[in-house]
């Protein structure tokens, strides 16, 4: 027998389902190894896959083609095929023929079978626009012949035997696909790369093997919108395949005209699909149709001498109909945002307990990514500080739009923590399930709870976080002068009070700067008692603390330029109208009026609080310098001086 | 160009200024800085800027500093302090801080406010009654005291003052129209309109009605015109 090279090649770049290019969207295709070598796919989480057709060759032949699994790794992608429909058997009279008995005369029989029977695909997306795999297969051959042999003996006779082989081999193909952009999306993928196979040790089925011809695949898709998608997959065989695909509203369809290089006429046949997909699963009819006549018979020596290119796209193939499900099972949501970057714009000062609430400490760049309008809930959980994360206000995003989202922060009001400390803060974006879409984490300074920033306004998270020690520490003392106040008239009682606790407070206490030299370090009030001493800010911030909590309105006067250094004293309202000014004071110039909430004046009087000789002399020298800085020199108009009410 | 400006409007009283008293006629007082108690004013009697002088009836002052000699005529009352030059841009800056100080405190946060004062009898306190004493006056005389030695600007400033801590003292039209007046002559004309029509509000003679009437429609015209 004279061994010739059959055309039976292994599977190239015909799928039951058409060509459907690089399509994300499109689940269907990633088991579609034969034009996706570079195990492509757009499949979340999971994927399960099978596809069921029949052959129409004469009668109908149904059988499972494909059952397939794909999963997603991060940028790792793997998936795996099982395909028992994806066989061919051919059954030939070899020619010869053997007559038994001097009257039967019966046919030898050869009967081959081609079968692809699993495979295993890998890719890496290196980034958003490469990504590069490759696709194993494994082929069967079984290879089986009726022969007649001579058995020498006493006499010579001829014998019916059966000679059979299997011989298996590996085929390996890479893929490499580049997506230049949401428009032009390229590949090109080996064929017959690598090949590692049996050896055939029966001389009779030499030249019936698969051929495994390297060649190449070259793809290029232009997909201008959503609905009109076109696709152009060439062979280094001179075969080709055109396709354009498309979805609407969660249909979607397929239509691929192919040229094989190996069958007439130049259109060998066409491949249209129509299917439905949601983000759970995908069902596609596809068909089959050829424009030539099909070959069911055809003898020995015609298939010896053209064979077949393809398993399941040769001239002895028949039209077909394709049902392909897919589930896309995902244990994690679909990403529908990107969490680009994060600015913290504000330090962290945990004493500001409310402060983030109306302030956002930091600011977040979100991309929708997704198809469709989506609320974007940003959240933040800093170690150490928020056991839960802190959600902020939703923000709604069209498709494709980039928007700064603000991360706002609530810091438990009994946090403590005694020195700075560098933290690590978890951003989150988050839109429809509970899981998060992306984040983010960056380092984030904590301040220590006696810090401050520097703004007087802020001054009041530390005379209201010791408040219950101040009512205390004011009550016990007002109690003391009860007999004094109960002669008082009420009209001038919260000038009295102020008087007395002021007298008490500064008793004992001295003035002492800053233990760190700066003007960023801020004692509570408890600690200014205990300490018996303070700066400016320090002493102003223990002394509004106790008027506060027996009632009595303050409020900062902020000297900001005062030499180089900042300077802060207190502001307290008497409740008296300026007609009662005269039960505290003959002197005009000692008192300053304010409107109230109502638009009634009221008086209010300045005291130096680092004056600690006594109250009038605090309020002599806090009317000097209030006078001088804020009304003569019309500091408060020229925002050298500001008045900023604690509450 | 802003801070340049505004250093400027405050360099006069950066420096420091020396007053003095002089040509003392009847009782004469000063007050000097935070003290409750008035003491005589002697001739030569050095004066602070945060020293307030009055005068008594028939009595008149003069002051002098740096060569600048201001009297100060019967009835009057001034801060050393307001005995300044201004611009009227400092006026006008003045003008701004009163609007300030009298917008009405808006604060959305919770007031500290106690609803039980500790101590206090609500209710039984001893009813004090208040009688207006003249020193609002003496103030606005001598307001137009500074007027009158051509410190218009800061005559309007120390009469804004007065309003504010002797409330009653707005009551009287005839001191309200003439520094509207010095409002209007600067040519601050939203601010002398706020004034007139303020004033308009008030129990006023014929005369001075028709002044206010037509201050304000000359300062209509020339607002429209604008």
């Amino acid at each position: 027998m004279i061994a010739l090279n059959l055309k039976i090649l292994p599977q190239s770049s015909f799928g039951l389902a058409g060509y459907w290019g690089l399509q994300e969207p499109v689940t269907i295709p990633f088991y579609n190894y034969e034009s996706n070598s570079s195990n492509y796919f757009g499949i979340k989480d999971w994927g399960i896959a099978l596809q069921y057709g029949a052959e129409f060759s004469g009668s109908v032949n149904s059988s499972l083609y494909l059952l397939a699994m794909a999963k997603k790794l991060g940028n790792h992608s793997l998936s795996a095929r099982f395909t028992p429909g994806y066989q061919k058997e051919f059954l030939f009279a070899t020619g010869e023929s053997i007559i038994i008995n001097d009257t039967t005369t019966q046919s030898l029989e050869a009967n081959y079978n081609y079968k692809e029977l699993f495979g295993l695909g890998y890719s890496y997306r290196f980034d958003e626009q490469f990504n590069a795999g490759l696709a194993v297969r494994f082929f069967s051959q079984d290879f089986n012949q009726q022969v007649v042999k001579p058995v020498f003996g006493d006499t010579l006779y001829l014998v019916r035997e059966t000679i059979d082989e299997k011989v298996n081999f590996w085929n390996v193909d890479l893929g490499f696909d580049y997506i230049l952009n949401k428009n032009f999306q390229f590949r090109v993928s080996s064929i017959n790369l690598i090949n590692i196979k049996d050896d055939l040790t029966i001389e009779e089925f030499q030249g019936f093997e698969m051929d495994q011809k390297r060649g190449a695949l070259l793809m290029a898709s232009y997909m201008p919108a959503d609905f009109f998608n076109f696709h152009l997959l060439y062979e280094t065989s001179n075969s080709f395949q055109l396709s354009t695909t498309g979805s609407t509203s969660g249909f979607i369809y397929g239509l691929t005209a192919f040229h094989d290089y190996f069958q007439d006429p130049y259109i060998a046949g066409l491949i249209p699909a129509v299917g439905y997909r949601t983000n759970l699963f995908e069902i596609l009819l596809s068909g089959v149709k050829y424009f030539s006549e099909r070959n069911t018979n055809a003898s020995f020596s015609k298939f010896y001498e053209e064979g077949i290119n393809n398993i399941i796209n040769n001239r002895y193939s028949f039209d077909k109909i394709v049902l392909s499900l897919a589930l896309n099972i995902s244990s994690t949501p679909e990403k529908k945002v990107e969490l680009i970057d994060v600015e913290i714009v504000r330090d962290i000062y945990p004493t500001f307990y409310d402060k983030y609430i109306e302030q956002p400490f930091a600011f977040g760049k979100v991309v929708n990514i997704s198809g469709e309008t989506v609320n974007v809930i940003p959240s933040v959980k800093i170690e150490g500080i928020t056991d839960e994360k802190i959600q902020s206000p939703p923000q709604t995003l069209e498709p494709g739009d980039t928007a700064t989202v603000p991360f706002y922060l609530i810091i438990p009001d009994k946090y403590v923590i005694d020195k700075a400390t560098l933290s690590y803060a978890d951003f989150y974006v988050t839109t429809s399930s509970t899981e998060p879409d992306a984040q983010l984490q960056k380092a984030a300074l904590i301040n220590s709870l006696n810090s401050w920033d520097g703004n007087v306004a802020n001054l009041r998270y530390f005379i209201m976080r010791d408040i219950d020690f101040s009512m205390n520490y004011a009550k016990s003392v007002l109690s003391n002068n009860k007999s004094v106040l109960d002669t008082l008239p009420s009209a001038i009682s919260v000038f009295y009070k102020s008087k007395i606790l002021f007298n008490n407070f500064v008793k004992s206490l001295v003035y002492a700067s800053d233990p760190r030299a700066t003007a960023e370090y801020v004692q509570f009030p408890k600690q200014t008692i205990e300490l018996k001493g303070g700066d400016c800010d320090d002493l102003s911030v223990a002394y509004s603390s106790l008027l506060e909590s027996v009632g009595i309105q303050t409020a900062l006067v902020d000297y900001k330029e005062d030499g180089e250094i900042r300077h802060v004293n207190v502001l307290f309202n008497t409740k008296l109208i300026p007609t009662q000014a005269k039960f505290i004071t003959t002197n005009d110039s000692k008192y300053f009026i304010r409107k109230n909430e109502q638009g009634n004046d009221e008086i209010w009087i300045p005291i130096e609080t680092t004056s600690l000789t006594d109250f009038d002399e605090a309020w002599n020298v806090g009317v000097e310098k209030f006078n001088r800085e804020a009304v003569n020199d019309l500091g408060l108009a020229a925002g050298k001086v500001e008045i900023i009410d604690v509450y | 160009m802003k801070t340049f400006l505004v250093l400027l409007f405050f360099v006069p009283s950066l420096i420091a200024q020396e007053f003095k008293a002089i040509n003392i006629r009847g009782d004469v007082k000063y007050r000097a800085g935070t003290s409750e108690v008035w003491a005589e004013v002697k001739e030569g009697t050095a004066l602070h800027l945060d020293d307030f002088i009055s005068t008594g009836e028939k009595s008149s002052v003069q002051i002098k500093e740096s060569g600048n000699i201001i009297s100060i005529g019967e009835l009057s009352a001034v801060s050393v302090a307001s005995i300044k030059k201004m611009s009227t841009d400092e006026l006008l800056l003045a003008l701004a801080m009163e609007d300030m100080i009298n917008a009405p405190k808006t604060n959305s946060k919770n007031n500290s406010s106690s609803t039980a004062v500790y101590g206090d009898k609500e209710g039984q306190g001893k009813n004090l009654t208040v009688k207006t004493d003249d020193f609002g006056i003496r103030r606005l005389n001598g307001a137009m005291q500074l007027a009158k030695n051509g410190l218009k600007e800061s005559s309007v400033v120390f009469a804004k003052e007065t309003y504010r801590k002797y409330p009653n003292s707005k009551q009287f039209p005839s001191y309200r129209i003439f520094f509207a007046d010095i409002l209007y002559e600067k040519g601050l004309y939203e601010e002398a309109l706020g004034e007139y029509l303020d004033i308009a509000k008030l129990d006023l003679s014929k005369e001075e009605k028709a002044k206010v009437e037509s201050q304000t429609k000359s300062i209509s015209k020339i607002l429209l015109n604008d």
